[in-house]
């Protein structure tokens, strides 16, 4: 199983791979499956048509030559679609490219062909939301684009040789861009970034940490149960970060005993994908059917998120967000649409446009550009059309203190801080590189030199690696443990009571009197190693400019093939590279290292875009007004129990633990 | 020049026990114990006199539900791996047994003090490296996983590294350095170490094998390796010099006729008069095993090429060694005195211990 082409390029050494063999084929159960006949009975093959179809032929029936064919029944194919790849334990990855192709950037541009056709078919502004949905009518194009996205755009553009180094645009300016690409050539309506969703998940975050909090110090040490992942399964501490799709995902089908801890909170993404479905749809009067939400992505695993049967709506056969693209393939779009992203647009250096004077897609309530003529200036396009509900300000790039993958322990670090009717002091500690660290809030003692008692820990953890570790600490410190297999046997014979293990512990314990450290209340888990900035959807490193295109794409390098014919792409990958025989053998393990080092740089300048993002005060005010106005809009004015579960509905989900028994069952010694 | 001695494979012991195949041994390093693992999930442990009379003295019912594919004792001869095919890697420890903890080879139940969770599917092998610090594992899911060693049982995954694109069979440490090595179904071997301001990594893949590599031993010296592989022959591989990272296959060894599945190397007994290099057990399919002695190589222009095979002989050979069975394993003991046994595990279920001695 091959990568796709972007997620070869970051540092896979530290990526979830597919596993051997996607054991979806053996679960393929055939209900064309004929009745068990007498042995003996006539025998059937397979034949393969010129189209590819299978047919199912009975022997019996083909031997008899008398003119007629032999009634040939054509066979179901196997499909594999996304939520088939979330069911199954064969792989513990989900960045089968094969399956990608389900969500891809020619997908995009095929629905907005299709869509094209059907526009003025229907009124584009419903006035009455009650309407049934008519098939194949047009649907609003959404994007949503993440800031990590842009900050890798920043970043490539910077590298071009056709940008200044001095005055490279922000990601600011790169939204800009986008916007204008997005609205002008593809025809999207509206462009946003996701930021205010995640100003929206980051509110809820907090919320359920402080649920959960409250539960864990009012019931004591309230542990998890191993949950099955019903109802109220979600408690206890510490809360581990859910935005991480490859971290649910590895969750769900390695680690169940983690799935209680994980935080029920929506993704930005998917906070998104409500906004634009639920909140923007009703005032605009369309229903989510009638909208197409696109994401740009820093992550292949994005991609399986938004395919999650929790994010999909029944009643109007319709997810959340429809497709996901990665920001490579946003560059793709762009490349093959032949927009030159390094070329400014007018006005894109305004930190903030009024409401009205802005593009359709920066202020599109009420003021969708669809009835209006297909003529965008993209500066001051004014939209004319009559507005049935006041104007509202999307608020553009917020910024979140903290982390490039979200701040989701910073906001929580923030609000305790806050709201503390002492003062916390904040300390960190590495434990492991920049991707492992560790947060103390400790009561202010007044005295410098001395740390108050500790009231919180928090743990930012990313990278495959480090994620096995936080996991082993959380369920020693929490008493939770796998309970797949001889995993659980083991584990229950070590934990015991008696046992060796055990023993240690004591001795451990009674030897070192040791200050009983406190456990995590909080960790920040994201798959990749860097966080999201180095997400396995970005674009290529751009190292040397000196040489390359504009389009970030240096020519791969030489395949290395070993004797099955296996190619790896083992520069690209981050990983060794064999040294030509001539070259002076000293030079291996630094021409190593500079690869590494390569990928590694790349991803400390994407970090640097992502902090380019300017601060506009007057952005962030709004963005908080426009929150509780959401919550208002969404939830109703019903009494505070309906709210609250209204609430839960919208920006909330859950997680099931997949079952792992089919492994091992076609496997050959 | 007198003729080199020739020597002869006996048998010493034949240890039954095992309801399925045996799959692996591992000899204690520093207590007269060796120990077996098979496809019946459980680990023996047998006990040896001086004299070289072996006694069956424990059994771990491991509580692995697949089978065990892989034993590796740590330094200090306390506490044994054990990898198997339910993705488990075990960490066992004795009880002690109400005496001083002792020399005694008897001691008190075996016990599970750790585990390691991780591998998504069968694990293959496991070993301890040389300083006894670190921990590594292979798995059919292709990975390669590197533990640090803790107090008290516990362990931190330190990487996992996913080079190879095939099942991993075996991983192995180097003698004296904190280099690891991996066989592998995509027929390369691959050589890892820590970048001190970052994580482990490949840093080489030797190719030349043209089947699965199944097998890997470092010479004691730690400037040679040597591999058996599905197509039927030990590769050796010399480090072209101290300073460098780079291996060159230096000698390919015929002779089997079916896979090599294990090949061990020791310090051997020495011969008078030349730089040895130790001796290498093979085995495999064929239930042959063969014994090589090498040696440095010789003559002034050879000893100056960097990558000059060693000299090599073949000292010894034993076919059927478990009757008509497959040999999946062999190892040289590695303790003073002891270092002429040899024990190999067969698909009879038997683990057989041999002596190699001159004839």
């Amino acid at each position: 199983m091959a990568f796709s082409g972007a997620l070869t390029l970051t540092d896979l050494n530290d990526f979830i791979t597919p596993s051997q063999a996607c054991i979806k084929p053996v679960e393929q159960l055939n209900p064309n499956k004929p009745e068990e006949k007498d042995p003996g009975a006539a025998a059937t093959e397979i034949q393969i048509d010129r189209s590819g179809a299978y047919y199912e032929v009975t022997q019996e029936s083909k031997s008899i030559t008398n003119g007629t064919p032999a009634p040939a029944k054509k066979l179901e194919q196997a499909q594999i679609n996304l939520n088939d790849c979330l069911a199954c334990s064969g792989c513990i990855t989900s960045a089968e490219s094969v399956l990608i192709t389900l969500q891809s950037h020619t997908e995009v541009l095929t629905f907005l062909e299709e869509n094209e056709k059907n526009r003025g078919r229907i009124p584009v502004i419903s006035s009455t939301p009650d309407v049934a949905p008519v098939a194949e009518s047009y649907k609003v194009p959404v994007i949503s684009i993440a800031p990590q996205s842009l900050a890798s755009l920043a970043a490539a553009v910077a590298a071009s040789p056709s940008t200044s180094t001095s005055e490279h645009p922000t990601p600011l300016q790169i939204m800009r861009r986008i916007r204008a690409f997005c609205v002008e050539v593809l025809g999207f309506e509206c462009v946003f970034d996701t930021t205010f969703a995640r100003h929206i998940a980051l509110q809820e975050h907090i919320a359920e940490f402080e649920e959960r909090w409250r539960a864990a110090t009012e019931g004591g040490s309230d542990v998890a149960s191993t949950g099955t992942g019903a109802g109220d399964s979600a408690k206890g501490l510490p809360m581990l970060a859910s935005a991480c799709p490859g971290w649910i995902c590895y969750a769900e089908k390695a680690h169940a005993e983690m799935l209680p801890f994980i935080s029920r909170t929506k993704s930005p993404q998917q906070v998104m994908g409500t906004l634009v479905k639920n909140w923007m749809g009703a005032r605009w009067g369309k229903l989510p059917n009638e909208i197409y939400h696109v994401t740009v992505m820093m992550c292949y695993d994005k991609k399986l998120e938004a395919s999650r049967t929790d994010f999909y709506s029944d009643i109007y056969s319709t997810r959340d967000v429809d497709c996901v693209i990665t920001t490579g393939e946003l560059e793709l779009l762009m490349k093959e649409k032949s927009w030159d992203i390094t070329q400014p647009v007018p006005g894109e250096l305004d930190l903030i446009e009024p409401p009205l004077t802005s593009r359709g897609a920066f202020d599109p309530f009420g003021n969708l550009k669809s009835t209006a003529p297909r003529t965008i200036s993209t500066s001051t396009d004014v939209k004319s059309l009559k507005t049935e509900v006041a104007p509202i300000h999307f608020p553009e790039l917020l910024t979140h203190p903290g982390t490039s993958s979200g701040s989701y322990l910073h906001a929580i670090i923030a609000h305790l801080q806050a709201t503390s009717p002492v003062p916390l002091a904040l300390r960190v500690q590495t434990v492991r590189g920049a991707d492992y660290e560790e947060f103390m809030l400790s009561k202010d003692t007044g005295t410098s030199g001395e740390e108050g008692e500790v009231v919180f820990k928090g743990a930012k953890c990313y990278g495959f690696r480090n994620l096995q570790n936080v996991v082993r600490r959380v369920g020693r410190e929490r008493g939770v443990r796998t309970t797949s297999g001889a995993a659980g046997r083991l584990g229950g014979r070590a934990g015991a009571g008696g046992g060796v293990a055990a023993r240690l512990r004591r001795r451990a314990a009674e030897g070192k009197e040791e200050k009983k450290e406190r456990a995590y209340d909080y960790v920040e888990v994201m798959a990749c190693p860097g966080g999201c900035v180095n997400g396995g959807g970005q674009l290529k490193p751009v190292i040397a400019p000196a040489d390359a295109s504009p389009a970030p794409t240096p020519p791969p390098p030489p395949p290395v093939v070993d004797e099955e014919g296996y190619k790896r792409d083992w520069e690209g990958s981050g990983v060794a590279m064999t040294l030509p025989p001539t070259t002076n053998g000293t030079g291996v393990v630094d021409v190593t290292q500079n690869a590494r080092w390569g990928s590694k740089e790349w991803t400390r300048r994407v970090e640097e875009e992502y902090w380019r993002i300017p601060f506009i005060e007057v952005e962030n005010r709004l963005a908080d007004g426009l929150t509780g106005r959401i919550y208002d809009d969404l939830c109703g004015f019903g009494d505070e129990i309906e709210r609250a579960e209204t609430r839960r509905r919208y920006f909330r989900t859950e997680y099931r633990a997949v079952e792992n028994e089919v492994i091992g069952l076609a496997v050959v010694w | 020049m007198a003729p080199p001695p020739s020597y002869t494979i006996s048998p010493l012991a034949v240890l039954p026990g095992h309801t399925e195949r045996a799959w692996h041994i591992a000899w204690n390093p520093t207590r007269p114990l060796l120990a077996s693992c098979s496809a019946d999930k459980t680990v023996r442990m047998y006990a040896y006199t001086p004299a070289c009379k072996f006694t069956h003295v424990s059994t771990i019912a491991t509580g692995h539900t697949k089978a065990v594919r892989a034993l590796a004792w740590a330094l200090s001869g306390r506490t044994l791996a054990t990898a198997s095919f339910d993705s488990n890697i075990g960490v066992w420890e004795q009880e002690p047994n109400g005496e001083a903890d002792g020399e005694g080879t008897e001691g008190g139940e075996w016990e599970c003090a750790s585990q390691l969770e991780g591998h998504e599917t069968e694990c293959k092998s496991v070993a301890y490296s040389s300083t006894g610090t670190l921990l590594a594992s292979c798995s059919r899911d292709k990975t390669v996983w590197i533990w640090e060693v803790h107090p008290d049982a516990d362990f931190e995954c330190m990487g996992v590294l996913m080079d190879h694109s095939q099942d991993v069979k075996c991983v192995v440490w180097h003698p004296t350095e904190e280099i690891l090595a991996s066989a592998s179904y995509d027929d390369t071997i691959k050589l890892y170490i820590d970048d001190p301001s970052d994580d482990w990594f490949c840093f080489a893949t030797l190719t030349g094998h043209t089947s699965t590599v199944w097998s890997l031993a470092f010479s004691p010296d730690g400037r040679y390796l040597a591999s058996g592989s599905d197509d039927r022959t030990v590769r050796v591989w010399k480090r072209v010099s101290a300073q460098e990272l780079r291996w060159e296959c230096v000698l390919v060894l015929d002779g089997h006729e079916r896979s090599v599945y294990s090949v061990s190397w020791s310090v051997g007994v020495a011969e008078e008069g030349n730089k040895s290099l130790g001796w290498l057990a093979s085995t495999g399919g064929d239930g042959a095993i063969r014994v090589w002695a090498f040696s440095e190589p010789e003559g002034e222009e050879m000893a100056g090429s960097s990558i000059a095979p060693p000299e090599h002989r073949l000292i010894a050979s034993i076919g059927s060694a478990h009757g008509v069975y497959d040999v999946n394993a062999v190892a040289w003991c590695p303790r003073d005195g002891h270092t002429d046994l040899l024990a190999s595990a067969g698909d009879d279920g038997a683990t057989r211990v041999w002596r190699v001695g001159v004839a």
